[in-house]
């Protein structure tokens, strides 16, 4: 049996203007998900459920082998957690919130705080009121990465970074999975940062949880098919075609369940197969929310 | 409870105030100085009341609103990532604000009580009322952080100050009018009459009421952040 880092089972939180429903979500330990969606789609609602800084409604929620919130005190001790909306403490320097968070964590890693002052180039005597964006980030993930968690908890801490910033956080991320007992869950608008380090990809969009595998999974079933449909033939039924474009002689079909039979099959209806594209992890998120909103997927 | 975890934040908010309680205590005490050495002299006598409950009331609006500005600061998300329960938080917050604000209330506290008995211009049967004065002051600023944890709102708690405040005078004058207490105030000797046993004893107890509702109406919630 799998060991599962997070497990949501059926929950739901309701707002006045914002709902999050039947979330169901695992996470095995060791994994790295990437939770994509668009501004307000529920990613930060699901995340601070997830931290048990939220009650749900109804559901769930274990992490850590923790049930949540109740013994939210117990799961954090083995927790690292870092949003965008996070701030440390302005008038503070760097090293007493790397002092202040060591006494609090008996496995604090002293070597590698050091490590990652280097490797981010922070300095510890600096005040966090003086640093810039990027370097808030970083000192907040130093903080997160120091205390050794076995769950690292991201909502969108990559947001306002400039490219060099986001690849040595992204580059740090990657190198903390080197240990296989140690698990991230990721949130972001930008795909392309959950395509370079997730394994598992959830994307969440009005609340809902409109799909989740793994990324291999992903990319290798979505497929975009450009055709020649000549004047005789006619474009057979093909499973998975989530969305039609181009020309009425020269579709471009969107599909979600690939297979390469649908060559054979398009071929042996007369339609030629110019060319099978992959599709990006945006594009597939983009083409998956459309499908969704537009109800072509249910 | 885990009272370490507790005891972490409380010292870090001590941390955090530790410049401008430094600051009030010195300009409070200078202030008594500056009354004693003016020899009963009126002005100076009501300057430096001015200036005393000034420091007490904004700096308790000040200590006592740090969990307001946690949220308006965003450092919230960073103090509840610990392992910290949202009570346990609570517990830290209004321990921590109460037990801050004390030792500013209590050095000037026994700062006036000491300017009393050692000025022979001011008539130490004075030393009740103020006493219920400054208690006054600990439960307006307890009004304060009960309303400031449980509605997280600055204009709430901006607004609960300025009541508190203005109060002040209101409650003065009517305390001073009651027999109990008006009619020992010019003595020579301190005189604790049932009047003044009973407003301490209502005021701690409305302190107490004030707390227990702030950890009760905490308790219930569902939504942190």
């Amino acid at each position: 049996m799998t060991d599962l880092a997070v497990q949501f089972a059926g929950v739901s939180k309701k707002y006045p203007h914002f709902t999050l429903q039947d979330v169901d979500l695992e996470l095995s330990t060791g994994s790295i998900m990437g939770f994509v969606g668009a501004n307000g789609a529920g990613k930060s609602t699901t995340i601070r459920i997830l931290m048990g800084l939220i009650h749900q409604d109804s559901g769930t929620v274990e992490v850590l082998r923790h049930t949540m919130p109740a013994q939210q005190a117990a799961a954090k001790r083995d927790i690292g957690f870092v949003s965008e909306d996070m701030r440390l403490y302005g008038a503070l320097t760097l090293a007493w919130h790397m002092n202040f968070i060591r006494s609090i964590y008996p496995q604090w890693d002293q070597l590698y705080a050091e490590k990652l002052l280097r490797r981010f180039d922070l300095k510890a005597e600096q005040k966090i009121k003086g640093l810039s964006h990027g370097q808030r980030v970083k000192a907040a993930l130093l903080l997160a990465l120091a205390r050794r968690p076995r769950l690292l908890v991201l909502d969108e801490p990559t947001t306002g970074l400039d490219p060099v910033a986001r690849r040595e956080v992204l580059a740090e991320l990657v190198a903390v999975l080197a240990d296989e007992e140690r698990t991230i869950f990721f949130s972001s608008q930008n795909t392309g940062d959950v395509e370079q380090i997730s394994d598992q990809i959830t994307f969440i969009d009005r609340g809902r949880i409109i799909d989740s595998a793994n990324k291999e999974t992903f990319l290798d079933r979505w497929r975009r098919l450009r055709l020649i449909i000549p004047s005789n033939a006619v474009l057979p039924q093909l499973p998975g075609v989530i969305e039609v474009g181009g020309s009425a002689r020269l579709p471009v079909l969107t599909v979600n369940r690939f297979e390469p039979a649908m060559v054979a099959a398009c071929q042996d209806a007369g339609v030629a197969v110019q060319a099978v594209d992959a599709m990006t992890l945006e594009e597939i998120f983009i083409a998956n929310v459309q499908s969704r909103r537009e109800g072509v997927i249910a | 409870m885990n009272t370490f975890i507790v005891t972490r934040l409380i010292l870090k908010d001590w941390y955090l105030n530790r410049a401008l309680l430094v600051a009030a205590i010195v300009t409070g005490l200078l202030t008594l100085a500056a009354v004693a050495a003016a020899r009963g002299t009126t002005i100076a006598l009501i300057l430096g009341i001015i200036v005393l409950v000034t420091i007490l009331i904004g700096m308790g609006a000040v200590i006592m609103s740090s969990m307001v500005n946690e949220r308006k600061q965003q450092t919230l998300p960073f103090v509840m990532s610990l392992p910290v329960s949202y009570l346990e938080y609570t517990t830290s917050k209004v321990v921590g604000s109460l037990l801050i604000f004390s030792v500013l209330w209590l050095a000037l506290f026994l700062g006036v009580i000491a300017t009393i008995l050692t000025t022979p211009w001011v008539s130490h049967g004075s030393i009740p009322f103020v006493v219920i004065m400054l208690v006054e002051i600990l439960m307006s600023t307890c009004l304060i952080a009960a309303v400031s944890i449980t509605t997280e709102s600055q204009g709430w708690t901006i607004g609960v100050t300025q009541i508190g405040g203005l109060a002040l005078n209101a409650i003065g004058f009517s305390i001073v009018r009651l027999p109990g207490i008006g009619n020992t105030i010019r003595s020579h000797t301190i005189q604790w009459s049932r009047t003044s046993i009973l407003l301490l004893l209502i005021e701690f107890g409305a302190i107490a009421l004030m707390i227990g509702i702030a950890f009760f109406i905490q308790s219930r919630k569902r939504d942190f952040i």
